[in-house]
């Protein structure tokens, strides 16, 4: 199978994949984006609804047995995430599952990393966001996912049992008085193959304090 | 209908699909994806004078998808954008159970690919972007986007499995 084979079959498999939406609710919604720049006393208004109609969480797959960890060294291991220290100064959170937030939170203050992990809803109220800098966070952590094969090199039954977030921290890039809060949470959704099990991360930048990141540094 | 709303709808009918997949494969998360799609068409559609004047509106409406979701992530900022590929890709829909969603093991191995990796190659695959057009959309170097699709259809062949009839005996 040559190069334009492979991406032949990717782009066939995709062929059940259209878009739902008529033209018609294309054309009125195009109307009101129209309309909307005739009237910039209410610009802000619209906008403000059409941001909440876009605002869903994004989430991950959840309740999926973990895949094989990475072989990198030295490394700190738990059976849902695994924090490993990088020869660039840089820190790699794989996440499978977000379970024992606390665990989570005491490796990466430890590896030097003023941290919060919460479950979402339970967000430590010593903890203040910092909005100096609204680009800073995607600086100072890169959110991937990576594909970890099976031991074996066979895929397992599973298709998504190797695929994982990975969480890249540089905290050479968290100026000093700031620190990273995570907050995770679990969710169901239906699709037509059944209820899958979901868990969302939320990131955010807090102001470090020894109340809500363990140290102010 | 008047002949602008005419040629926007054929417009529409013909590069809805492609412009939701590659928006799909980029962001991961069908759903997410619709709503940028949705969103740029209709943006498409409020400029459509200065859009159909476009030599690629469908690029146009991709990139005015993908910078309206760095806009939602930086708007939201507590959200890690993450895929979802349990909402994309159906295992009954393989077993034929179900109709139109996408093959799990090939959109397991798209998501696993960086994300600029990703955006090179559904702008190829769905739009038939060239490299200097790619290049535009995503404000990258041509030379860098001819890297990025080496390196995806490398670890592309890595990943998804080739079927068993083409393994040589």
């Amino acid at each position: 199978m040559n190069d334009d084979d492979l991406l032949a079959m990717v782009r066939q498999s995709f062929t059940g994949l259209r878009s739902t939406t008529p033209v018609e609710k294309i054309l009125r919604h195009g109307r009101t984006v129209k309309a909307r720049r005739r009237l910039p006393v209410l610009t802000g208004a619209l906008a403000g609804v059409a941001g909440a109609a876009l605002a869903i969480t994004i989430v991950l797959p959840g309740g999926r047995p973990p895949g094989p960890q990475p072989a990198t060294s030295p490394t700190a291991e738990l059976a849902a995430w695994t924090v490993t220290r990088q020869p660039d100064g840089t820190i790699k959170v794989t996440v499978r599952e977000l379970r024992d937030p606390a665990g989570l939170q005491s490796l990466l203050r430890a590896d030097g990393v003023p941290a919060s992990v919460t479950l979402s809803g339970q967000e430590n109220p010593s903890c203040r966001p910092y909005l100096a800098d609204p680009g800073l966070q995607d600086k100072v952590v890169t959110p991937t996912m990576e594909f970890v094969r099976p031991p074996s090199g066979t895929p397992g039954p599973d298709p998504y049992s190797g695929l994982v977030l990975v969480l890249v921290i540089h905290p050479s890039a968290l100026p000093r008085g700031v620190g990273l809060q995570f907050a995770t949470g679990l969710s169901q959704s239906v699709t037509a193959g059944g209820v899958h099990n979901t868990q969302s991360t939320h990131l955010d930048l807090v102001y470090a304090s020894p109340q809500c990141t363990g140290s102010a540094a | 209908m008047g002949s602008q709303q005419r040629d926007f709808a054929e417009f529409y009918r013909e590069s809805c699909d492609d412009c939701l997949r590659t928006v799909v494969v980029s962001v991961g998360n069908r759903d997410t994806a619709q709503d940028l799609v949705d969103e740029a068409f209709a943006r498409a559609f409020a400029s459509w004078r200065t859009v159909s004047g476009h030599p690629a509106p469908a690029a146009w409406v991709v990139r005015t998808a993908l910078n309206a979701n760095i806009s939602r992530w930086r708007r939201r900022r507590r959200e890690v954008p993450v895929p979802d590929p349990g909402l994309l890709a159906d295992p009954a829909a393989v077993e034929g159970a179900a109709a139109g969603l996408v093959e799990p093991r090939i959109m397991a191995a798209l998501l696993g690919l960086p994300a600029r990796q990703r955006q090179v190659v559904a702008l190829r695959l769905f739009l038939d972007l060239d490299t200097g057009r790619t290049a535009e959309v995503l404000g990258i170097a041509p030379s860098t986007v001819k890297a990025h699709l080496a390196r995806a259809v490398a670890a592309l062949r890595d990943l998804i499995p080739i079927p068993h009839e083409e393994i040589p005996s």
